[in-house]
């Protein structure tokens, strides 16, 4: 990041908030923290705020209430609900409520910290047809991809990939969140199957000592960074 | 007392006996008024008769008086003859009864008659007629016998109602007895069965009538609850099982590290093993509350119209790298036109990439894999089929039991649930799931969808709705506590990776990505792929 983000965290349970604080903090976050319904909302309207994680099952004021309270004042603050019910309804709820993300209990800290910095920094424009990232160019119109002088020769779920990586350049991205968004669907995958889709697009992208552009950030997921 | 009037045998037994009491009291007062009707109407019959024979012939009128009077034996025919002026001409009646109408027809009357030189006042039916000469015959007849056999009749009424009523109590007493008797039975086994005793059966006779039906039918519902709730014991026991085996692991693994690490990273090496083992464990855990999420059917709302084929080949691509990397070609086989099937796309898609991924991993390389769409007997059909070493004919019926078999079975690669994963997204969706010979001896998998016979109207398709067996297999005991566990497991989680991480972020800059090293991406697939991955 290239600024503190100032983020909120709305959770009743002190152990898991302390997990979740320590581990915004430690990436460099600002983070609050409120344990009831009513004080989140409170802390939630005294913002300015870049993002708010909320628990679904608050004391005092539920907390999709809570949201829905917050987007009718028209505050747009993006928002991460987190849940127990991770039931593909209960999302459904959550995301209709007005929240931008859901993430089912338990979750892996990296997994929230991802996401997190995914609402922070909202891919800038979708409307883009041609990305530049470092030496990796990829035109979206013409379906193919170049690295440097090289042609990409991509398959059409690979140039998914690497374009859901290429508008989230120096940004952590799940298994999960690509396994959402590339392929649509929603479940835990077996934890190498998005493994062996990513090494082969490396594979393709990273030939004879060439930089690498794709790396693991361990127990998290994978980072496109620009080489140039 | 209250006891006896509130139990069931006794308001029955008295039921009845109101019951048959009031019925005599209808039949008596039915014959009552049947038989005085009818004794009236002979009686009736022959007062006319003789009045109007006496009309007839005036002259021989004073004759058929005398006869009518001394026909009778009882002294209860009366008669007499008078004069336009109301003289007594013959009979035995003193006077003509002054009210009595001159029309041929029986009236009850009172009058002054002479028995045995007697006067007395009698109730009489009689009969007036004006002869031709302007004389009156009256002809009449005594009520006391009509009187008397009503009164025979009621008092036979009385005396009947008494022995009636107390034999249909006795009856009912006897009856509600026997029916209190076979309840008590039936009341204790119930009883021993609410104590937890769920091997308890009710009594059934041999008389085969409904009694004995309901009691075979309630014996069965208790044979099937005592199946599901030794299944959900088999559940909760296979879980703590596979809960104590890696926490037991990973307590020992972690102990080692703290104890025996030289630095960092050998420490680190301790808690990424135990990181790993963390999520194997909580992969399970997921699963086991996954199932009983979807066999509580919370998802039917999700339904839409789904095309199979697409599902298929959106499997079949998803896993068709990781089939190339262990040397396996996977083959694809779609039929095209099919039309869609009402359900939960993702939830079939994760069924079929369960049986996608089973498939790999029990054919060894260089084999086959085909998954497909066929369409068969009004059936869109998806199989997975491989050349791996197959599943015995034997064990077939228990692979998609899970739990059971599973003690096995966990002991290889995963958790054991992922066909009982795939068995009950079937089950939500009303599809058959069979497996059968595949390829070179190895097996099939089929998941057919039945589709309606106009398949284009959304309507006909329901979701399938739970049957009990599914709805209770996770218990909500079972399923709050592997939530707690969950929980429990995944703060720990936590706790293990954040110090570690903490001690290498710049808490300005959030974390480093040059420190962690790029990690070749084949050799990085979780340890637990290395547990063994050969049988099934």
């Amino acid at each position: 990041m290239d600024r503190v983000a100032r983020l909120l965290l709305i959770e009743d349970d002190a152990a898991t908030a302390e997990e979740v604080l320590g581990d915004l903090r430690g990436r460099g976050h600002e983070v609050a923290w409120a344990a009831t319904g009513p004080d989140g909302a409170t802390a939630a309207r005294s913002g300015p705020w870049d993002a708010i994680i909320l628990d679904r099952m608050l004391p005092g004021l539920e907390g999709l209430a809570l949201l829905r309270d917050l987007r009718g004042a028209g505050n747009r603050t993006p928002a991460l609900v987190l849940s127990a019910l991770g039931d593909v309804d209960e999302r459904i709820r959550g995301l209709r409520a007005g929240g931008d993300d859901y993430l089912g209990k338990p979750f892996v800290l990296g997994e929230l910290a991802a996401r997190i910095e995914a609402l922070l920094r909202r891919p800038t424009d979708t409307r883009e047809t041609v990305l530049r990232v470092g030496s990796l160019e990829l035109d979206l119109v013409a379906g193919n991809g170049r690295r440097g002088l090289r042609n990409l020769d991509l398959l059409p779920r690979e140039l998914k990939l690497l374009e859901y990586l290429m508008r989230r350049p120096g940004q952590v991205v799940t298994r999960a969140m690509m396994f959402e968004e590339v392929w649509n669907y929603r479940f835990a995958p077996k934890s190498n199957l998005i493994d062996v889709h990513v090494g082969r697009l490396r594979r393709k992208l990273e030939v004879e000592g060439e930089p690498i552009l794709i790396h693991n950030v361990r127990g998290e997921g994978f980072t496109l960074t620009p080489d140039a | 007392m209250p006891r006896l009037i509130l139990s069931f045998a006794f308001r029955w037994a008295l039921g009845i006996a109101v019951w048959s009491t009031l019925l005599s009291l209808l039949l008596f007062a039915f014959v009552y008024w049947q038989t005085a009707a009818f004794m009236q109407n002979e009686l009736a019959q022959v007062l006319r008769h003789e009045a109007r024979y006496a009309a007839r012939e005036p002259a021989k009128a004073v004759n058929r008086i005398e006869t009518w009077i001394s026909e009778d034996l009882h002294s209860v025919h009366f008669a007499g003859l008078f004069g336009a002026d109301g003289t007594r001409l013959a009979g035995n009646l003193d006077a003509r009864p002054a009210d009595l109408p001159l029309d041929g027809e029986v009236h009850r009357i009172g009058a002054q008659v002479a028995i045995a030189g007697r006067r007395l006042n009698e109730e009489l039916w009689s009969a007036a007629v004006a002869l031709s000469d302007g004389s009156i015959v009256v002809v009449a007849h005594d009520t006391d016998e009509i009187d008397r056999a009503k009164a025979t009749v009621i008092r036979a009424l009385g005396l009947a109602l008494v022995p009636t009523l107390a034999f249909s109590i006795l009856g009912g007493l006897l009856l509600a007895g026997r029916a209190k008797r076979r309840l008590a039975s039936t009341e204790a086994a119930v009883a021993r069965v609410m104590r937890g005793d769920l091997r308890q059966r009710l009594p059934v006779g041999d008389a085969g009538d409904e009694f004995d039906r309901l009691a075979r039918d309630v014996n069965g519902m208790l044979d099937e609850i005592e199946r599901l709730v030794e299944e959900v014991r088999g559940v909760g026991d296979a879980v703590a099982h596979d809960l104590r085996t890696p926490l037991t692991r990973l307590r020992l693994r972690l102990e080692r590290g703290r104890d025996q690490a030289r630095d960092l990273d050998e420490l680190r090496e301790a808690v990424d093993q135990g990181l790993a083992w963390i999520d194997q464990t909580l992969e399970m855990v997921t699963a086991v509350l996954r199932i009983g999420e979807i066999e509580h059917g919370r998802r039917c709302a999700a339904f839409a119209p789904v095309d199979l084929g697409l599902v298929a080949s959106e499997a079949a691509e998803l896993f068709e790298p990781l089939a190339e990397d262990k040397g396996i070609v996977l083959a694809m086989e779609v039929d095209g036109g099919m039309p869609p099937v009402e359900g939960d796309r993702s939830l079939i898609f994760e069924a079929v990439s369960n049986l996608l991924d089973n498939a790999i991993k029990f054919t060894p390389p260089g084999g086959k894999v085909k998954v497909g769409l066929i369409y068969r007997d009004g059936k869109a059909v998806i199989f997975i089929e491989d050349t791996g070493s197959g599943i015995a004919a034997s064990e077939r019926d228990q692979v998609f039991k899970r739990f059971y078999r599973a003690e096995r079975a966990r002991q290889t690669q995963g958790n054991g649930l992922g066909l009982g994963l795939v068995a009950a997204i079937a089950k939500l969706h009303g599809f058959s799931l069979t497996v059968v010979d595949g390829i070179d001896g190895g097996c099939r998998f089929e998941l057919g969808c039945q589709m309606a016979a106009g398949h284009l109207d959304a309507t006909q398709y329901s979701c399938a709705l739970p049957v009990v067996e599914a709805t209770e297999k996770v218990d909500p005991t079972t399923s709050n506590l592997l939530q707690e566990v969950e929980h429990g497991i995944a703060k720990y989680q936590w706790q293990m990776r954040a110090p570690i991480q903490r001690t290498r972020t710049d808490p300005n800059t959030g974390w480093d990505l040059n420190d962690s090293k790029p990690v070749d991406l084949q050799g990085q697939q979780a340890p637990n792929q290395n547990d063994g991955s050969s049988k099934r």
